[in-house]
């Protein structure tokens, strides 16, 4: 067996919040006596990634992507559980644990606005110690793939909001991490520079084997990354295995598009199954798994003389998990 | 340690190169220092041209007092301030968490990162004005009276760095506490006089909750003799365990963002 990189064990994070009241009396009260309400975030969660994997989180706000992500890379004590990343515990911030990780956050910066982002990339080799020749080689390896050549002389305040990313993984990566926690790194950026990112993640990955852990809120980032997807919903675990099974494992139901000649016998649909939309003699179905054979034989058997065409296909991956975030993950009664 | 030291150096080159770039921004700056410190000396000049003595302090004294007074405020301004009103917009923005992920010490990457290097200027002046005054005291200057100096100079910088660190570690529960430093500054503000002058209750302040009067008048004092054995040993042990004071509530302050004691 390979070893993990990362391995967690019943992580929990309970934030205790205190419980303010509105208006001016409460507010005073609450001075006095302080009530405190327990929010978990994150609830018994286990998992393990091998080196070199690409693992997508994916959940909606507030799931406890965050939390979790914050906990494996040591800025936050869980409140139980166990976890290892790269053989240290996370929280103690070893030294050996703080020079093999990266934390990027798409909504953060950890770059200087006033110098030039190369002072800051100075300043990085400095902190991590790392020597001139390394140094060089990693920046010019990074350089060549994000093509931060003529961004590096500007102060990081003439940047752009891509450009600034550009160099925020530079910044990220320049001691070469063996784990990168990348949290939602295309936030804000256009389409073309948000692909631009992902094909330097997915490069890297391929050139250095850094282990990811990744948490976006576009799905696209994902397909394209990530093999192995991890969904949370309200702190809890509930998917952990292929991005190719999602669906079928989340979506207990397929999707039957049929296309008809004219509108006849359109009206037959809706006693096969959900009716998602219908327009243009194109309809589109949502059938339970288990009778998708059987339904799709009667659609070809009754509607014969006006079907044009007719397909099967499982759930856009967007809708499984908008699906399943809605609490909506149960078979739709047909 | 040397890794700190070559990191200083990098941090305050890096803000030189930046301070550069704004070429009048900086001229500015000198010129409005050079008025500030022109105007105040100036103006203990034409006190001392009236009076022989301040309340035991002679015109000399008072030029040590007040070279030791620009190079304590300047060693503050040129990177202390800085450093730690960067240190609040990172708890407030929430990108503390880079400086708590490298690894190097959090405490000094947020007490030293950020350096306003115009400030330089202001060190070499009090260090000049300091040199002149003490020239002028040779008379009284034993290698005694001298360590002293050296030494109550070095716990007064300590001092007040502790001070800002416990100040600023506030942060993390009260997340804005602006108002907090904006009084301390106005502390140190009156620290340009010999703390003996102010009435009772504001020296004992001035000497404890906001030790600028140590910092200053206590050097100024111990340049002429006028420190003894004990008080020096005080001062020292005051020193020492303010510096172990704030550095453990700094540590709870980074315990208790993180959540450990939570």
């Amino acid at each position: 067996m390979t070893e993990l990189v990362v391995d967690v064990h019943d992580l929990t994070k309970v934030y205790r919040v205190h419980e303010r009241s509105e208006g001016l009396s409460a507010t005073l009260r609450s001075v006095v006596r302080r009530s405190f309400r327990e929010i978990t975030a994150v609830s018994g969660i286990s998992f393990g990634v091998e080196a070199g994997e690409v693992v997508g989180f994916l959940g909606p706000n507030g799931a406890g992507k965050t939390t979790t992500l914050k906990m494996l890379s040591g800025l936050l004590y869980p409140t139980s559980g166990e976890a290892r990343v790269i053989g240290h515990v996370p929280w103690r911030r070893e030294d050996g644990f703080l020079r093999g990780i990266a934390l990027l956050m798409g909504n953060r910066t950890q770059l200087v606005w006033d110098i030039a982002a190369a002072d800051s990339l100075r300043v990085l080799q400095e902190i991590y110690g790392l020597p001139e020749e390394r140094y060089r080689s990693t920046l010019r390896e990074l350089t060549e793939l994000l093509d931060l050549g003529p961004l590096l002389g500007k102060p990081v305040r003439n940047l752009s909001l891509g450009e600034r990313m550009k160099v925020e993984f530079a910044a990220g990566l320049i001691h070469s991490p063996r784990v990168a926690f990348l949290d939602e790194p295309t936030l804000g950026l256009d389409v073309s520079m948000q692909s631009r990112i992902r094909g330097f993640v997915a490069e890297h990955n391929r050139r250095s084997g850094t282990t990811i852990l990744l948490t976006s809120h576009y799905m696209d980032d994902i397909v394209a990354l990530c093999k192995r997807v991890i969904v949370i919903h309200h702190g809890h675990l509930l998917y952990d295995g292929p991005l190719g099974e999602l669906a079928q494992r989340m979506a207990p139901y397929k999707v039957i598009t049929v296309t008809l000649h004219d509108g006849a016998g359109s009206a037959f649909l809706d006693e096969l199954g959900t009716v998602v939309s219908r327009e243009q003699g194109v309809v589109v179905l949502r059938v339970p798994r288990e009778s998708v054979a059987e339904r799709t034989a009667r659609i070809v058997r009754d509607l014969e003389g006006s079907l044009a065409d007719i397909s099967v296909e499982d759930p856009a991956i967007e809708d499984v998990i908008d699906r399943v975030f809605a609490g909506a993950a149960v078979p739709p009664r047909s | 340690m040397r890794r700190y030291l070559r990191l200083l150096a990098l941090f305050a080159r890096t803000e030189l190169q930046f301070a550069l770039e704004y070429r009048v921004n900086l001229l500015l700056e000198i010129g409005q220092m050079l008025i500030v410190v022109v105007t105040s000396v100036g103006a203990v000049l034409i006190l001392y041209a009236y009076t022989q003595a301040m309340n035991g302090w002679t015109l000399e004294q008072m030029i040590v007092l007040l070279g030791v007074y620009y190079i304590v405020q300047g060693v503050e301004e040129l990177v202390l301030q800085p450093s730690f009103e960067r240190f609040m917009e990172h708890v407030r923005e929430g990108t503390l968490d880079f400086i708590l992920l490298k690894p190097i010490s959090s405490q000094f990457m947020v007490s030293f990162r950020h350096f306003q290097t115009v400030q330089t200027l202001q060190v070499l002046v009090g260090v000049a004005i300091t040199v002149y005054g003490v020239a002028r005291l040779a008379a009284v200057v034993t290698p005694a009276t001298a360590l002293a100096f050296a030494v109550t100079l070095v716990c007064g910088f300590v001092l007040i760095y502790a001070l800002l660190l416990v100040l600023s570690t506030f942060a993390f529960w009260f997340v804005r506490v602006d108002n907090l430093l904006a009084i301390f500054w106005a502390f140190i503000d009156a620290g340009r006089f010999p703390i003996d002058i102010y009435p009772g209750w504001l020296r004992v302040t001035m000497s404890t909750v906001v030790p600028v009067g140590i910092a200053v008048t206590v050097p100024a004092k111990a340049i002429v003799g006028l420190v003894d054995a004990p008080t020096l040993a005080a001062v020292v042990a005051a020193t020492v365990i303010a510096w172990v004071v704030s550095r453990a509530f700094w540590k709870i302050g980074v315990r208790s963002y993180t959540g450990a004691s939570a």
